[in-house]
């Protein structure tokens, strides 16, 4: 097997840890994905207590602790593949694929690294955050929710010392309004040269390609397709893109390739 | 104890094959499962041309199963043999190609160039439900298919295996048909043609409309169609259809397969094959069996059937 490759294994759950509504944060030991997961790739898990769904599902790696061999993942309990997740008792496992998937790539030198979150979206940017510190880029995190309560991942960003605006929808907390009229007006304040990245919904992404084409900026996207196998084999979650010089669209997996690309080569819905 | 099968001039080490679209150029899961383990593996559909496939959504999730119309996306057959072949070629399993075309020519076309060294032998594609040409259409009707199949025959000294649609009235008399054109074996089934419905905004759940339903929903249709299948034909069949375990596998042997394709199950778990070898093995330990051919076609159906009282 080639070095970094994904392996797949049964996995035990080690650390639940229950947050407001429906978040939970899981933690599964895994020590391929704890020591080769990077930023922005994701883990395919399924609990093998549950026969329904089938598949398994995309999952964003939000941190790794190498030394204990263990991951761990923001779930939001939406339905019976998640509720199977959270539900996982002592000597219960999961079927888990990983690393899987392009991460973000790190900015270049001399840039700052904004990160646009929509809610669940967040998962990503808490590895992505040690990533940048470790290189030594600067980073600030715009969060957006519907509500406050949508916003519960935000002590780790403190931690790391990335600088932190919320928006909501409903003026609860923050911003009230988009997440990308904060990013909008950070942009108008000059700020030097910065490189987008956003993980959010689609819309949410979708504006954000529009800003950075409007302000000639760089953005990395990670979409989030429906996804059966994340290995380019069930070609269910191809997404369109029209890299530079191509004549017209063409499919690409968006568990091989992507999830996160380069936001000018995505055509839009 | 012996694993190893012999469909039709193809020996294959265990009865273990990956279906069709389900595993893409195989090349996929080399850094994730020891591709040696398996019997062969049959490629996604190949054209002479790459083609770009629907449009999504291209699938969905249904009780126990997955709706498809993918639209036979791939690289074409010259990309296959130039580029894939070669990396293939390290890892010691039959490789079979999935032959499709929008024309007989095609097909045949796409047979003479997928004869070379590498390939083991020919799946033919007369059963895919999700194009406009070809697939199921030609899979459908008894004189295409027969066309088809001769015309790959002639095209080529490979071991031929016509992919069988289960969206027929009788099976048995595409498996007839396809034996008497020149056939090896038979894959047996392609997916179940399906619709799935959102009744929010009351269109498909999928963007082509229509799709082909395939996982462990579909199984026991799929056994019912190979055992009458394998029943009709001289020439070895291979059950396909829902298998995400041993005794999924088993049925299908029991029932009249000299093998199986495992599908859907690769998006759930790539260590099936260890798994199923593993069980398979314990059966014919547990059952004092010598071979995986003292296991085929040895279901007991009754003879008269009973019907039940009052009748």
């Amino acid at each position: 097997m080639a070095p970094g490759a994904p392996v797949n294994r049964d996995v035990s759950i080690v650390g639940r840890q229950a947050l407001e509504g429906p978040y939970v944060l899981l933690t599964f030991r895994h020590p391929e994905v704890a020591e080769r997961a990077r930023a922005g790739q994701f883990v395919m898990i399924k609990a093998n207590t549950i026969s329904e769904p089938i598949l398994r599902r995309p999952f964003s790696v939000m941190t790794v602790a190498p030394r204990e061999g263990t991951f761990t993942l923001f779930v939001k309990v939406v339905g019976p593949g998640s509720r199977g997740l959270a539900d996982l008792r002592e000597g219960e496992t999961a079927g888990c694929l990983g690393p899987l998937g392009r991460p973000f790539p790190l900015p270049p030198a001399g840039h700052e690294a904004l990160l646009v979150a929509g809610g669940y979206g967040i998962a990503p940017f808490v590895l992505f955050g040690e990533e940048l510190g470790r290189a030594r880029r600067r980073a600030r995190l715009f969060y957006g929710g519907r509500t406050v309560a949508d916003l519960q991942v935000r002590a780790p960003f403190a931690a790391l010392g990335i600088p932190l605006a919320c928006a909501t929808d409903d003026g609860s907390f923050g911003h009230h309004g988009r997440v990308t009229e904060a990013v909008a007006a950070h942009l108008d304040t000059r700020p030097g040269p910065v490189t987008l990245y956003a993980c959010g919904p689609d819309a949410m992404l979708h504006a954000v390609a529009r800003l950075a084409e409007e302000r000639g900026v760089p953005a990395q996207v990670s979409l989030d397709p429906w996804m059966g196998c994340g290995v380019g084999t069930c070609l269910g979650c191809v997404v369109r893109l029209r890299r530079a010089g191509e004549a017209r669209p063409k499919y690409h997996c968006a568990c091989t390739e992507g999830p996160v690309f380069d936001a000018r080569d995505v055509v839009w819905a | 104890m012996k694993l190893a099968v012999e469909l039709g001039g193809l020996r294959l080490k265990n009865p273990l094959i990956a279906a069709s679209g389900t595993f893409g150029y195989g090349v996929e899961y080399e850094s994730i499962l020891d591709l040696s383990l398996l019997g062969g593996l049959v490629s996604k559909g190949l054209y002479l041309e790459p083609r770009d496939g629907c449009a999504v959504p291209r699938i969905v999730e249904t009780p126990s199963g997955l709706l498809n119309a993918i639209g036979l996306q791939g690289v074409g057959i010259r990309a296959f043999v130039r580029e894939v072949l070669p990396r293939l070629a390290r890892h010691d399993t039959a490789v079979i190609v999935n032959v499709c075309g929008d024309t007989v020519e095609e097909y045949a076309e796409v047979a003479r160039i997928a004869e070379t060294p590498g390939v083991a032998a020919l799946e033919i594609n007369i059963s895919c439900p999700n194009v406009k040409k070809g697939g199921m259409t030609f899979g459908g009707d008894p004189r295409m298919t027969h066309e088809v199949v001769a015309a790959v025959r002639k095209a080529t000294r490979l071991p031929v295996i016509p992919k069988l649609s289960p969206n027929v009235a009788d099976v048995t008399l595409f498996a007839r048909v396809c034996e008497e054109a020149g056939a090896d074996a038979l894959s047996c089934i392609n997916t179940l043609l399906g619709l799935s419905i959102d009744v929010e905004r009351r269109v498909p759940r999928l963007a082509f409309g229509t799709g082909g339903l395939s996982g462990p929903a579909i199984r026991p249709i799929a056994v019912r169609m190979a055992w009458q299948a394998a029943r009709a034909v001289r020439i070895p069949v291979i059950g396909i259809g829902g298998i995400a375990g041993t005794e999924d596998a088993l049925e299908f042997l029991v029932a009249g397969c000299r093998a199986v394709q495992v599908g859907t199950a690769n998006f759930v778990d790539p260590g099936i094959y260890a798994r199923i070898l593993d069980g398979l093995e314990a059966y014919l330990r547990r059952h004092k069996l010598e071979s995986i051919d003292d296991v085929v076609g040895t279901l007991r159906y009754p003879a008269d059937v009973p019907e039940g009282p009052g009748t």
